[in-house]
C-alpha cells in the first residue's frame, strides 16, 4: 500500500493564467480559477439573489472513516453540506485535487468565523472503493483536518453501494482495466460539487469552471440569510 | 512566488496512474462545461423537420455515420420519428453529454434523447409537454445549454400576444422546472442598465464565458412571425418591425440580467472565444447581415461593437449560422438566402477580414466544425416556412474536409431522396465520451 502514496506539493505561481481546462485548448497551461485567490470578478452580495432547489440530495450506504456502515444523509445531519466526488490516487491537478484545495480554502478563510464554520459540513465521498478503504480515506484527510472543521472522508463498501449514489448525483466514471480484465483505477470523471442545505435538497452544482472558495462561502452565506 | 502563501497543499495520491482523462475539446459550439470529444466525432445527430407527404411526415433524429473508418461511413445508421411535427430546431446535449434535448418551436415539446446508452441508436428517454405552464407562458424552447446538473433554454416568444417578449427557462438534468428568467424591457428592466436605446425583451440564443461570470443572449423574433410564410412576413411591414435588435449581458450566477446593447438586426447565434484571456463573443445580425463584436474592455466593461460586413447588406444574404474555430482565429459564416460559407480571419477580433469563400447550396443553414477544424458539416433547413422553394429546396447533410484553403467535399445524404425531411441542426456523437468502442460498446464502464 505504501509504495503508491506520496505526498504532492502544489506551488502556485503568480504568472499563472487562469481557466477552465474544460473548454481551454491549452488546458494543460492553465489551472482552474479555484487554485487563484482572487476569483477575477465581483462577486455579487450574500443575500441578493436565489439559490433554486435543483433537485433532492439522493441517500445512499457509505463507510464512515473507522469503516462503520453509515447512510450518507445520516452524516449530512442537519448541516449545509458541500459534498465532492473524489478519489485519492487523481492526479489531475484541476479534478479532484482542486475540490479538496478549495474545501481546504474554505476552512482556512473561516477560521476566524467559527459561527459559520460550525453550520456547514464538508464531505469528500470517494468513487474508487476499491483503493479507497475507509482507512485510506482517513489518511487521506489527516493532513487536512483541523479542530475547527466538519470535514469528513468517506467511502462505500463496494460498486454495489456506490453506483446507484454515482447515478442519483449523475457523476459518470470511466474506470480502466487492463486486456485481463485488472482494475487498474479511474480514467475520466466530469468534476462536480453540490451545495445542499439542511433539508436535503441541492441548491447548486459547481464545476471546474467556477469553483472557488469565495463563491462557495457566498453561496453558503446566502442560504443562511435567505433561510431566516 | 507561492500563491497560497504558507500553505502547501498535500494530497495522497497513487504513483501516477495513467489518468489519460477525456481531453476536453471537440465542436467548437458546444458548453463549456461539458466533455468534449478528442479527434473523429463517430456520429453526426440531426434534428430533422417532418414534412408532410415525404416518409413518415414526422420530425425525427437522423443519425448519421461520420467515421471514416466505419464500413457504414457516409450513411444514415438511425432514424427515431417522435410523433407528429413540432417545427423541429434546436438541440443541445446535458452536461454529461449523456442526453440529447431537442425542442419543437410550434408544439413547444422538449424531447430527450438518450444518445449514451448506444451512440448508434439513440433512444427517446422523455418528453416534456408542459413547458408552457410550467414556464409562466414561455414559448418556442430553442437553445439547450447544459450548465452543470441542468440545461438552461431559451425560448422565442410568449403565450400572451405570440411576440418576441419571452425569456429563459431552467431545468435539472431530469427534466423538472427549475426557474423562469424573464428578459429585461423598457418597461420592467430587472436591474440592468440600458446601453442603447432599447430594451426589447426578444430572445434567441446563448452563451457564457464562467470564468468571466457572464451569459449573453440574442433576439430574434416571436411564434406569430416564425411560423409565418416567409414571403408573407416580407410583404408586411408590421411584422418586419417585430425581430429583436438587443442583446443582453447576465450575471450567470445570479442570473440577473445587468446590460442591454442595442444590436440592431436579429443578432442570432453567439459564439464565445475559447482562448484564457479572450474575453468576447462574436454575433451576426440576419437582417444587418454584419459581425458584432460583444467585449470586455480594459476597464472591465462589456461592449458592444459591430466590427465586420457580411456580403452585401443590400441583397440580404441573410447570416445564420456561425462556428468559431478553437484557436479563436476563425469564424465560420453561412448565409441562407445565397447558399455561401464564408470564413473571417478574426485574428483581430475587432477587424475581422474575409478570407474564404464557397457557395455550399441553394440554401444552407447550420454549420459544425470538429475541434481541430479539419471536418465541416452544413445543413439546409432554416425554418419549416421560411425555406426556400421549388428546385432550391435542396435538404441535405454535406460533409466536408477543409485544409486551411479549400473545402474538399466528402459525402452528401439527400433528406428529400432519403424520405426524411428538412435537416436542421446538427451534435456530434462518439464512443469515445463514454469509454466505449464501436465493437464492446462496454469497454471500460462497470
Amino acid at each position: 500500500m505504501d509504495i503508491r502514496f506520496f505526498i504532492i506539493f502544489i506551488f502556485l505561481s503568480n504568472n499563472i493564467v487562469f481557466a477552465s481546462p474544460e473548454y481551454s485548448p491549452k488546458e494543460a497551461e492553465v489551472l482552474a480559477p479555484g487554485w487563484s485567490d482572487n476569483i477575477g470578478y465581483k462577486l455579487p452580495e450574500p443575500g441578493t439573489y436565489d439559490l433554486y432547489n435543483v433537485d433532492n440530495a439522493a441517500d445512499g450506504n457509505i463507510l464512515i472513516e473507522n469503516g462503520d456502515n453509515a447512510s450518507l444523509h445520516s452524516v449530512m445531519d442537519d448541516k449545509i453540506t458541500l459534498l465532492s466526488f473524489i478519489y485519492s490516487t487523481c492526479t489531475d491537478i484541476n479534478g479532484c485535487p482542486l475540490a479538496t484545495a478549495v474545501f481546504y480554502k474554505i476552512k482556512e478563510r473561516l477560521a476566524n468565523n467559527k459561527d459559520l464554520l460550525g453550520k456547514i459540513r464538508l464531505i469528500s465521498l470517494s468513487f474508487d472503493p476499491l483503493f479507497d478503504t475507509p482507512e485510506v480515506m482517513k489518511l487521506y484527510g489527516k493532513d487536512l483536518l483541523s479542530e475547527n472543521i466538519d470535514w469528513r472522508f468517506l467511502t462505500t463498501k463496494s460498486y454495489r453501494e456506490l453506483n446507484p449514489i454515482m447515478k442519483k448525483y449523475q457523476q459518470p466514471v470511466i474506470r480502466k482495466y487492463s486486456e485481463s480484465g485488472e482494475y487498474q483505477g479511474v480514467d475520466a470523471h466530469i468534476l462536480r460539487v453540490f451545495l445542499i442545505d439542511k433539508n436535503k435538497v441541492i441548491r447548486n452544482i459547481y464545476s471546474v469552471s467556477f469553483l472557488h472558495p469565495d463563491l462557495l462561502i457566498n453561496d453558503i452565506k446566502t442560504l443562511l440569510i435567505k433561510g431566516k | 512566488m507561492i500563491k497560497i502563501k504558507g500553505i502547501i497543499m498535500s494530497f495522497l495520491s497513487a504513483a501516477f496512474l495513467l489518468v489519460s482523462s477525456l481531453t476536453y475539446a471537440d465542436e467548437t459550439c458546444m458548453s463549456p462545461y461539458m466533455a468534449k470529444i478528442v479527434g473523429q466525432e463517430d456520429y453526426v445527430y440531426v434534428w430533422t423537420l417532418g414534412v408532410e407527404g415525404l416518409g413518415d411526415e414526422q420530425d425525427k433524429l437522423v443519425t448519421i455515420d461520420v467515421n471514416p473508418s466505419s464500413r457504414t461511413y457516409g450513411k444514415v445508421v438511425s432514424v427515431l420519428s417522435v410523433g407528429g411535427r413540432n417545427e423541429a430546431h434546436h438541440s443541445g446535449f446535458s452536461d454529461d453529454r449523456h442526453y440529447l434535448w431537442a425542442g419543437g418551436l410550434d408544439s413547444n415539446k422538449i424531447f430527450i434523447f438518450d444518445v449514451h446508452s448506444n451512440p448508434r441508436k439513440p433512444k427517446l428517454h422523455k418528453v416534456i409537454t408542459d413547458f408552457v405552464e410550467k414556464t409562466g407562458g414561455l414559448v418556442g424552447p430553442h437553445t439547450f445549454y447544459g450548465l452543470p446538473g441542468r440545461m438552461m433554454i431559451t425560448a422565442l416568444s410568449n403565450n400572451g400576444d405570440h411576440g418576441g417578449r419571452t425569456g429563459l427557462a431552467e431545468y435539472n438534468n431530469n427534466g423538472e422546472y427549475i426557474a423562469s428568467h424573464w428578459m429585461p424591457t423598457d418597461d420592467d428592466l430587472r436591474g440592468a442598465k440600458k446601453t442603447g436605446k432599447i430594451a426589447d425583451g426578444y430572445g434567441y440564443d446563448l452563451r457564457v464565458q464562467p470564468r468571466r461570470n457572464i451569459m449573453l443572449t440574442s433576439s430574434f423574433t416571436g411564434w406569430s412571425n416564425y411560423m409565418m410564410d416567409f414571403g408573407q412576413m416580407l410583404q408586411d411591414a408590421e411584422a418586419m418591425k417585430r425581430f429583436g435588435n438587443t442583446m443582453v449581458l447576465w450575471d450567470l450566477h445570479t442570473r440577473k440580467p445587468k446590460k442591454v446593447f442595442d444590436v440592431p438586426g436579429a443578432p442570432l447565434e453567439i459564439r464565445c472565444a475559447w482562448g484564457a484571456n479572450n474575453n468576447y463573443c462574436f454575433t451576426t445580425t440576419a437582417l444587418t447581415s454584419k459581425i458584432w463584436l460583444i467585449y470586455e474592455d480594459d476597464n472591465g466593461e462589456w461592449q458592444a461593437e459591430a466590427v465586420a460586413d457580411i456580403g452585401d447588406a443590400s441583397k440580404v444574404p441573410l447570416p445564420v449560422d456561425i462556428s468559431i474555430t478553437s484557436d479563436d482565429k476563425g469564424l465560420w459564416v453561412d448565409t441562407f438566402m445565397d447558399g455561401k460559407a464564408r470564413l473571417f480571419d478574426i485574428s483581430d477580433p475587432h477587424k475581422p477580414v474575409q478570407v474564404f469563400e464557397e457557395q455550399i447550396g441553394s440554401q444552407i443553414n447550420m454549420i459544425s466544425q470538429s475541434w481541430d477544424g479539419s471536418r465541416a458539416y452544413f445543413t439546409t433547413s432554416l425554418l419549416g416556412n421560411w425555406d426556400k422553394t421549388g428546385e432550391a429546396d435542396e435538404q441535405w447533410l454535406k460533409a466536408y474536409d477543409w485544409d486551411g484553403s479549400k473545402l474538399t467535399h466528402k459525402f452528401t445524404v439527400d433528406f428529400y431522396k432519403e424520405k426524411l425531411g428538412r435537416a436542421h441542426q446538427m451534435r456530434f456523437g462518439a464512443y469515445s465520451l463514454y469509454g466505449k468502442n464501436p465493437d464492446t460498446k462496454r469497454l471500460a464502464v462497470k
